[in-house]
């Protein structure tokens, strides 16, 4: 007795096709909510205290002799000092574009070596600076690139040396009432 | 002739009748693509500060984001507070009729020598007070059982072409008006 042909061969299956048309709605969908709800754009904040003036921070300050690092801008150049004298004082002319950036950072990195704990810079921009320049000129202040050397901070909380992440975080203006 | 045109219709006809597939892989590669891009590059921040047009702002290398405080915007005509403008700038007799207008504050508007901006002043003043009503009310308490006191922070955005001059009245004014931090703004600079 033969055996029936097997009907495999004969039945039509036709090629399975997945209906992509809703999966692409929502896709377009997605996509349409994020470019209008999304900010190309990233904005970054750079923090300043207000300057705060009493009569027995002055004292005191006047007793111990703190750093008090400043950094000065003048139309020809910048000059880093201490009115304690606690540093000597370095002058950096101005490059064709401004401040001299990379001379004021490395002479700051310097700086922040000798004082590893020292956070505070008081910046005294003449009237001309432009906000860009104000910007750039406090990022020089602030960041620690990875090419500049490395320094070290006692944690405050375990005690341990830990490597610096910031130059001079807080910066305050110093000519805010009108001095130069 | 006729026979011809006839069997071109038909064709055309029973070619019609079939069911056009378009092939939607490819496109739904792309748009995938795109989706993941989007989602990487999507900030989940809760900052609402943006770009506000006919500014420009200047670069930063800063990593912080701001968190919302009060918004003020320097434009190189006027001083926005909280979406309300406060003060107009008013042209320098010197620059009238040439390519490149400056401005300055008007002599009307500022006291203290020349340091204060009375608008400005009063609009911050009463934002303060608004703030710290709004802290009273509120059944957030510190430690002691006080309303937590107001923060102070006033984020500032101006265009890159700002003058210190205006600025350091800004500031000034500012600070006179019991605000303690001034956060500055600026586009992070892609590295």
């Amino acid at each position: 007795m033969l055996k029936r042909p097997s009907s495999r061969r004969k039945s039509s299956q036709e090629p399975l096709i997945l209906n992509l048309v809703p999966m692409l709605d929502a896709l377009v969908t997605l996509i349409a909510f994020l470019l209008f709800s999304m900010s190309f754009l990233a904005i970054v904040s750079i923090e300043s205290p207000a300057p705060v003036a009493s009569k027995a921070e002055v004292q005191q300050k006047l007793k111990e002799k703190p750093l008090q690092l400043t950094l000065t801008l003048t139309p020809k150049g910048s000059q880093i000092w201490s009115p304690f004298g606690r540093i000597e004082t370095t002058r950096i002319a101005n490059s064709e574009f401004g401040p001299d950036l990379p001379q004021i950072h490395q002479a700051l990195v310097k700086i922040k070596a000798k004082f590893p704990e020292e956070k505070q810079i008081v910046l005294v921009p003449h009237p001309g600076v432009n906000y860009d320049t104000l910007v750039a000129v406090m990022d020089a202040i602030r960041s620690l690139e990875k090419t500049d050397t490395a320094i070290f901070v006692k944690s405050p909380k375990t005690g341990l040396p830990l490597q610096a992440q910031y130059l001079f975080p807080s910066i305050v203006f110093g000519n805010l009432l009108g001095d130069s | 002739m006729a026979i011809r045109q006839s069997i071109r219709q038909r064709r055309v006809r029973k070619s019609l009748n079939q069911m056009a597939e378009l092939p939607l892989t490819s496109m739904l590669d792309i748009f995938v693509i795109i989706l993941v891009f989007l989602l990487r590059s999507y900030s989940a921040s809760t900052t609402t500060f943006s770009s506000p047009p006919g500014i420009e702002i200047p670069n930063s290398a800063s990593v912080d984001i701001p968190p919302d405080s009060h918004h003020l915007i320097i434009t190189p005509e006027s001083v926005t507070f909280e979406d309300a403008r406060v003060v107009d700038f008013t042209q320098t007799a010197d620059s009238v009729g040439t390519d490149e207008p400056k401005y300055e504050f008007a002599r009307r508007d500022l006291d203290e020598g020349g340091l204060r901006i009375l608008p400005l002043f009063d609009a911050l003043v009463k934002a303060r007070k608004q703030s710290e009503t709004l802290r009273e009310k509120s059944q957030v308490r510190d430690d002691t059982g006080n309303p937590l006191p107001f923060e102070g922070v006033l984020a500032i955005q101006a265009d890159k072409k700002i003058d210190y001059t205006i600025l350091r009245r800004v500031l000034y004014t500012a600070g006179a008006a019991g605000y303690r931090v001034f956060r500055f703004l600026a586009v992070r600079k892609e590295v």
